[in-house]
């Protein structure tokens, strides 16, 4: 129930070639930061208990191209099949941050535990499915209404 | 700690969802909604009491009867917020998917560098 935000993609690539996007620090910077921002750091350390560091620097125009960092916490690696890692916003060091102190809005999750997993579906073509759940603050209570469902029949009834 | 008051309180108890559920199609009063619901008659309230201060809910007053009827507008800002980081998800892959296309044909380029040699 607690289940919050899944996306799903398949890629014309083998499995191996995936699961190095999230483990190879120069594939990590390609594809981590919105759109028009770079990401700088990947401090990658790729293993149960390990911590990695990303960041995300906007256009100068934006923030005045502040640089800012999350860190992903290892919570579970099973190669070429899933990656468990804890989400949080971070100093420079790597060292967690109350989001409100960086300005986020107070229902900004703490604590976001990311869910990747993959499937190889047949040769040279990749599954791979992220699932965000929010296990803290405002957004977790709102997670747990069974989101998909709600939502859409919510939806449904607004829009008729 | 400031009580909060907003869609995502609103929805966050199963209660208050049934009680949105009972009331989506059709306007109901308090002892209809109150019928369905194993907990006393203050506990409805007090959710319908939080209801309507999200937004949610709207009473009006027929005769002698208050009838609950239901807001739909807010909950887009539930929307609004899990469209957000589904679209940074979605453009994530995006990348990603450009990413391994040119790293497979470096990769076959390489390889037919490889053969010819």
């Amino acid at each position: 129930m607690e289940k919050q935000i899944t996306v799903t993609r398949v890629f014309n690539a083998p499995v191996e070639l995936v699961w190095k996007t999230w483990t190879d620090p120069e594939l990590v910077k390609r594809w981590w930061g919105p759109d028009m921002f770079t990401c700088p750091t990947a401090k990658i350390d790729f293993r149960v208990g390990g911590k990695s560091i990303v960041s995300m620097k906007g256009p100068e125009a934006f923030d005045g191209g502040k640089e800012h960092f999350s860190i992903w916490s290892y919570r579970e690696i099973i190669p070429l099949k899933k990656i468990e890692f804890i989400q949080n916003l971070a100093d420079a060091e790597g060292n967690k941050m109350n989001p409100v102190a960086l300005g986020m809005p107070p229902d900004f999750p703490e604590d976001v535990r990311t869910l990747v997993t993959f499937k190889e579906i047949e040769k040279g073509k990749t599954e791979m499915t992220v699932t965000e759940f929010a296990d803290m603050g405002q957004m977790a209570k709102f997670a747990q209404m069974g989101l998909d469902q709600s939502i859409a029949k919510m939806d449904a009834i607004f829009v008729s | 700690m400031e009580i909060r008051r907003d869609v995502f309180q609103a929805i966050a108890d199963p209660t208050r969802r049934e009680i949105m559920d009972l009331v989506a199609h059709r306007s109901l009063n308090l002892n209809s909604i109150a019928e369905h619901f194993d907990v006393s008659r203050q506990a409805v309230s007090l959710h319908i009491k939080i209801l309507t201060e999200c937004g949610l809910l709207v009473i009006k007053q027929q005769g002698r009867e208050r009838y609950c009827e239901a807001k739909f507008r807010q909950l887009h800002e539930v929307s609004d917020w899990i469209e957000k980081h589904r679209v940074l998800w979605d453009k994530r892959l995006d990348r990603m998917d450009s990413l391994l296309n040119e790293l497979q044909s470096k990769g076959k380029k390489r390889n037919r560098l490889n053969k010819n040699k």
